[in-house]
């Protein structure tokens, strides 16, 4: 077989790219109308956008923290070696071309010339094993970032614009990686400014942090990309960001004309939002951010069949307990849709015809939970505190479950003690949600692989079925086959159980009419390739 | 007066000994620790990511080496670099701290500018219709959760009226005049709660000192009225008054999250809330310990308040 004939689905060329990635044609390619609407327009150049957002920046080293596509302004001033559309699929950014070996074990990519950091600084091969050197320091790389390079081995420089990847394992995927969520480059000759003024390679440039205050990002002039006139990206003069972590407190501020574009907002409220503010407001509606689901302790416990031989007859039991329509209307008040798998219809991984979990039946919950052995067990349900969504689904699983005649009860900890509690085993159910993953692998691989570190602090789960077809689809380069796998690990899970899908996590995104050109992409975040606060221009 | 004031100096070094010890150990008993938070749960397996990390930080250290070390370097002002934002604590610290003095201060003396003529007046005119409005007044500012006066303010003067911003915070060494209309309706929200409890023990403690036998002296003496309410009653009337203030400083001090997160005020609470959530532990030391040693001195203040208030209180 031919490199090029092993090349996955998703490599594009440079021409490919310029196609594809630019505002206009951008948005025309992957259906956005709003945007390529905007973009006739004649945008305006200027402005700056008053941003407010769920969570502030944890810190501004961009490799020790993990920064947030969604909702951290400061992910306006990473770039990677790849970007993504707004259908959240890999294109072509620092990167323009990319090959990979025939054993799937070495990658190739060709930079961009001329590519600079916020300060002047080069983006060549050096600079990028540099980044990738430092991300892979467990000292240094957030455990998500350095995760994602985890099958890297070595970075060598065939020129100043080739940098080749050297893999531990084959892999045909691994270039949707190297997105700049959340690896994303930084200035090597800025390193001992990292966490005080970091400099980047994104659309924006960092100006100031106050922590929990605000976030002030200005146009960086020679960002890379253009729009289909040739006009450089982006078109705002900046963005302020202002981190305003409860729901109302961020809509009140847009109502009241302090902020210009809130990142969501509670889904009570959206419900009603868009017909009682839709004449003042834009409204954009992001299916899918996360999927939320409810897993089940198999390191130990009644769920576990170590402990229990009756454990996946116990977890049918919870399953039939469980009804998403509930969940659907109560949690999420009809928005969004109910999860059958991880990928909603919005992903270019959707698959159709997965087999579907247990259906809602609390008679059937209660006769199994009678025969079953550990039925009596007392057991309990944990969520972390962080986001309503996870623990109120949490609450309401809880009240279905003792419905249903389980003797549980309900515990929400923030994330360390929650960390604690999977490391010692002590719970049974835990509500839960995983951000949108642009390739498949990053969820299934982590949450399913027995040997994954992931899926053995906290689920235990192990089936030598899905760990092979897991392998098989990590080097399989068709995507349409890799999506087939995909399928058939889905309907294997909703059949054994390890995890119960219960629905696609979406937001409402706000703003004023002021805001022009924007759109994020479907699964929330705000720059990408072509869109969102890249093509945003203020009217007025 | 300056025997007193050194004496009660060295006697905050024990106190503040004793914090150091109660801040450390309730760090050290949180349960889940910053390695784990960090290491992720790929680091968690690999004793070699959290010797790393342990080292970095310290934690491979004995607590009393650990505690020794940190009270040392505080002592000479350094706290060290926060585990999160690789910041100076300092740097995170003068960041919160500011904010939160400046809504305290004004929120208290916003509360003492409504409580004390109102206490006062509605002694003075006991059983009198103003009396009564005084009482009810205050009863319903106890009532009304502090969070739920707040939403209203911002409904009313930021939504409808359009008058003040609804939230944010904005320097007053940057911009005086957009940072008060920034402080107003938080600064209203703390004051009007505390305006509350302050004018009931302002009245109660006016009514005590009027019916003794000093005020009737002072009529008698052929005083005017005025004089015998504001320059002798009141003053001692003060006392309590001023006692209970300085608490409620105190507690406003770190005490004020829930208001914090109303107005996106970015205060010291909230950071030292979020810094316990993520296990920051430089950061939450040092940020209790500081608020500890405020609240000290401010009940230094207090008791130094007195004397002025009162000469013949000794302070021995």
């Amino acid at each position: 077989m031919s490199d090029e004939a092993k090349r996955p689905a998703f490599v594009q060329t440079r021409r490919a790219f310029m196609a594809t990635t630019t505002a206009l044609a951008g948005a025309a390619a992957i259906g956005l109308p709003r945007l390529a609407r905007g973009a006739q327009r004649h945008p305006k150049r200027g402005g700056v956008l008053r941003f407010a957002t769920r969570d502030d920046t944890r810190g501004l080293d961009s490799h020790r923290n993990f920064v947030y596509y969604v909702s951290h302004p400061m992910a306006g001033t990473t770039g990677g070696l790849l970007d993504f559309n707004g259908r959240m699929e890999p294109v072509p950014a620092i990167a323009t071309e990319w090959d990979v070996s025939k054993d799937l074990k070495t990658w190739t990519f060709k930079l961009r010339r001329g590519a600079e950091f916020h300060n002047g600084e080069s983006i060549d091969a050096e600079a990028v094993k540099w980044n990738y050197e430092r991300i892979m320091d467990p000292k240094i790389g957030h455990s998500f970032t350095r995760g994602v390079l985890g099958d890297l081995e070595r970075v060598s420089v065939d020129d100043k614009y080739t940098v080749r990847c050297h893999l531990k394992n084959p892999s045909a995927i691994f270039a949707a990686n190297l997105i700049y969520y959340p690896a994303n480059l930084m200035a090597p000759g800025s390193v001992d400014q990292a966490d005080t003024h970091p400099v980047g390679c994104g659309p924006f440039k960092f100006k100031s942090w106050k922590r929990h205050d605000t976030t002030e990002l200005e146009r960086f002039e020679n960002f890379w990309e253009t729009d289909a006139e040739g006009n450089a990206l982006p078109y705002l003069d900046g963005l302020i960001g202002y981190p305003k972590k409860e729901d109302r407190v961020r809509l009140t501020a847009l109502r009241t004309g302090e902020v210009d574009l809130i990142d969501n907002m509670a889904y009570a409220d959206a419900a009603e939002f868009e017909s009682n503010y839709g004449k003042d407001f834009n409204t954009w509606e992001v299916p899918h951010v996360g999927t939320a689901y409810i897993s089940f302790n198999q390191k130990n416990g009644p769920f576990s069949a170590k402990d229990n031989p009756d454990a996946h007859l116990l977890r049918m039991a919870a399953a039939h307990a469980i009804d998403h329509e509930g969940i659907h209307q109560a949690i999420f008040h009809e928005r969004g849709a109910i999860a059958k798998g991880f990928y909603s219809k919005s992903s270019p991984w959707y698959a159709e015809d997965i087999e579907s979990w247990p259906e809602y039946d609390p008679d059937k919950a209660r006769a199994i939970l009678k025969k079953a052995n550990g039925g009596d067990a007392t057991f309990l349900i944990v969520a972390q505190d962080s986001y309503p969504y996870m623990h109120q689904s949490a609450e309401i699983a809880h009240a279905m479950l003792q419905e249903a005649g389980f003797k549980i009860s309900l515990e929400i900890h923030p994330s360390p003690v929650l960390r604690e509690k999977y490391q010692k085993g002590d719970f049974h159910l835990d509500s839960s949600a995983n951000s949108y993953r642009l390739d498949p692998d990053a969820w299934y691989a982590r949450a399913l692989m027995s040997t994954s570190p992931d899926n053995k602090l906290r689920y235990g789960y192990e089936s030598e079925k899905i760990d092979q077809m897991l392998v098989a689809a990590k080097v399989e380069v068709d995507q349409e086959k890799r999506r087939q796998i995909y399928r058939d690990v889905d309907s294997l899970v909703n059949k054994d159980l390890p995890l119960l899908y219960t629905h696609y996590v979406p937001l409402l995104q706000a703003g004023s009419k002021r805001v022009q050109g924007y759109q994020p992409a479907f699964a929330g975040p705000f720059q990408y390739a072509g869109g969102g606060l890249r093509t945003t221009w203020l009217e007025g | 007066m300056l025997a007193y004031t050194l004496r009660r100096i060295v006697y905050l070094v024990p106190v503040v000994f004793v914090l150091t010890v109660v801040v450390f150990a309730f760090v050290e008993l949180l349960p889940g620790n910053i390695v784990d938070t960090l290491a992720g749960s790929e680091g968690v397996e690999d004793p070699e990511v959290r010797r790393a990390l342990e080292e970095e930080f310290g934690l491979d250290q004995p607590v009393y080496v650990r505690y020794g070390r940190w009270v040392w370097r505080a002592a000479q002002g350094d706290f060290g670099y926060s585990l999160i934002t690789r910041r100076p604590v300092s740097v995170e610290l003068m960041s919160g701290i500011p904010a939160t003095v400046y809504l305290a201060l004004v929120g208290i003396g916003l509360s003492m500018l409504i409580a004390v003529p109102l206490g006062t007046i509605a002694a003075v005119k006991r059983n009198a219709p103003i009396d009564y409005a005084a009482q009810v007044t205050s009863l319903v500012g106890i009532s009304i959760p502090e969070f739920w006066f707040a939403i209203l303010c911002v409904l009313l003067f930021s939504l409808h009226l359009g008058w003040l911003p609804s939230s944010g915070y904005v320097s007053p060494f940057e911009d005086p005049l957009e940072s008060v209309k920034y402080l107003i309706l938080p600064a209203m929200a703390v004051a009007v709660r505390q305006a509350a409890y302050t004018t009931r023990l302002t009245r109660s403690s006016m009514l005590d000192e009027m019916n003794k036998e000093y005020v009737d002296t002072a009529r008698a003496m052929g005083f005017s009225e005025r004089k015998v309410i504001f320059k002798y009653t009141l003053r001692n009337a003060m006392i309590p008054t001023v006692t209970i203030s300085g608490l409620q400083l105190a507690n406003l001090l770190g005490g004020t999250v829930v208001l914090e997160s109303i107005f996106a005020w970015p205060g010291i609470g909230r950071a030292i809330f979020e810094a316990i959530i993520q296990r920051d532990y430089p950061l939450i030391q040092a940020g209790v310990l500081v608020l500890g040693v405020i609240v000290v001195v401010i009940n230094l203040l207090v008791d130094l308040t007195y004397s002025v208030l009162n000469p013949r209180v000794k302070l021995s």
